[in-house]
């Protein structure tokens, strides 16, 4: 947070936050019931769950024995995706490879989407479409779903007896135990939403300083970034469920 | 919680806290927001309206808010990025809504038929290493369909040989004994010759003597 407000804080000294428009925080609202929603988020959200549920109609709908093209990709992501749970969660992965491959297919979608469709083509009437990790909304709605899944990975596993393992080596342990549930959903949704927007962030001010070349670099690093940061909240939440299910010794 | 986040738009996002209430009248140019001096009065009910974060992200919150200059607090007036409202509840509702959808088109159906396909590969190695042993067991049976008619083809070949090694010695047997008769034949008819000769040479003999007689005794 620290390095967003410092580099909000250097446009706004040389005056270029005007000049090169970038829009931090603005959003566009939706009022439904009294309530406020931010419609950006909304709307390419909508787009990353059609283009998953889409591509992954038409690559299964008639699975062969020799898989083609499409088929052969989503193939190898199930392959993925099973290996993450298996290693995060041990021999019961089964049950949660559809939180684990969701939770990764869709902040990757949507990481790539804020990068690679071209959003801005599209205006809205304030602030702009872009990744919807980029909202801490996002990020805090998949971390607290995270955390409720782990809760209840550790509760249906064993019971009440689930709630030994915060006095569990010693009982002086257990504040730091009990923290450790906030600081789990904390650091997931804070470490998304800061990677994605930072990233654009930094690709948007690099394009408005040197529209060309220059920028391609770092956008290349930022779907790096991207595919590492769908990785690491995925292979988190496997791992957090895994612990909470793992017997203690 | 002295300082917040505000959770809804048309508010600034950060208000100071009580405690420093000096600085906000040196924020210049608030034409915009004619409302910021009144929270600082009016903070405790805003507060019912505000979220919460941990000690830790209050504390990071708080130092951006209070060493940042005036120009930065307008921004993040413009800027909310931690503006909390409905879209994290409907994000969860599709999240789920998406995770049920892609496990009922994509992880159950391709996962099991994944799952068989491994199977049915697994169950077709396991026949091809069965058939080896049977291809061993067909290897013996050629193998002693072999040794057989090699035994037998040699006994054949023995046979043959001996037979004509027999046919060989008759025919053999059959040639020495013309070749002893026709020797006898031709020794008989030698000694008829020898004899027939001697006996022509006996008359020369009484001739020639009478002849010799006739020419050394004088007449």
């Amino acid at each position: 947070m620290n390095v967003l407000s410092c580099s909000i804080n250097t446009l706004i000294k040389e005056g270029l936050y005007e000049i090169s428009g970038v829009e931090v925080g603005q959003h566009f609202y939706w009022q439904i019931g009294g309530f406020q929603v931010h419609a950006q988020v909304l709307i390419t959200s909508w787009v990353v769950i059609a283009i998953l549920l889409g591509s992954a109609v038409l690559a299964v709908r008639n699975p062969q024995t020799i898989p083609t093209d499409g088929q052969n990709f989503f193939e190898f992501v199930l392959e993925f995706i099973r290996d993450v749970s298996q290693t995060q969660i041990g021999e019961e992965y089964g049950p949660w490879v559809p939180f684990i491959g969701t939770l990764f297919l869709f902040i990757f979608v949507s990481n790539w989407s804020g990068a690679l469709l071209p959003w801005k083509i599209i205006q809205l009437p304030q602030g702009e479409l872009a990744a919807p990790t980029n909202d801490i909304n996002t990020t805090v709605a998949l971390a607290l779903l995270t955390s409720v899944a782990y809760f209840y990975a550790g509760l249906s596993k064993k019971g009440l007896g689930y709630f030994s393992k915060y006095i569990q080596p010693t009982p002086i342990l257990l504040p730091i135990n009990i923290l450790e549930d906030f600081t789990k959903p904390l650091s997931l949704s804070f470490r998304l939403f800061g990677n994605i927007l930072a990233d654009e962030l930094v690709v948007v001010v690099l394009v408005s300083l040197v529209p060309l070349v220059v920028p391609i670099p770092v956008m290349f690093l930022g779907l790096f970034t991207s595919g590492i940061q769908a990785l690491i909240f995925a292979t988190l939440a496997a791992a957090y469920i895994g612990e909470s299910m793992e017997g203690h010794h | 919680m002295a300082n917040s986040i505000m959770a809804s738009s048309s508010k600034p996002l950060i208000f100071l806290s009580s405690n420093q209430p000096t600085r906000l009248p040196q924020i210049p140019k608030f034409s915009k927001l004619p409302q910021i001096p009144k929270p600082i009065s009016s903070s405790s009910d805003l507060r019912t309206k505000t979220l919460s974060f941990s000690s830790a992200t209050v504390k990071s919150l708080a130092l951006i808010a209070a060493f940042a200059p005036p120009s930065m607090a307008e921004a993040m007036e413009k800027a909310q990025l931690f503006d909390f409202n409905l879209t994290l509840p409907i994000i969860v509702v599709e999240f789920l809504f998406l995770m049920f959808a892609l496990d009922k088109v994509y992880y159950s159906p391709l996962g099991n038929f994944m799952d068989q396909r491994d199977a049915s590969i697994k169950e077709k190695l396991a026949s091809v290493k069965d058939t080896s042993a049977e291809v061993k067991e067909l290897d013996d049976k050629a193998a002693a369909i072999m040794r057989a008619s090699r035994a037998e083809i040699a006994a054949a070949l023995n046979k043959m040989k001996k037979e004509t090694q027999v046919e060989v010695e008759e025919k053999l047997a059959e040639g020495r004994k013309k070749l002893e008769v026709e020797l006898k034949e031709a020794l008989v008819s030698l000694e008829k010759q020898k004899e027939e000769t001697i006996k022509a040479l006996d008359s020369q003999i009484a001739s020639l003597s009478e002849d010799i007689v006739k020419k050394v005794l004088p007449s």
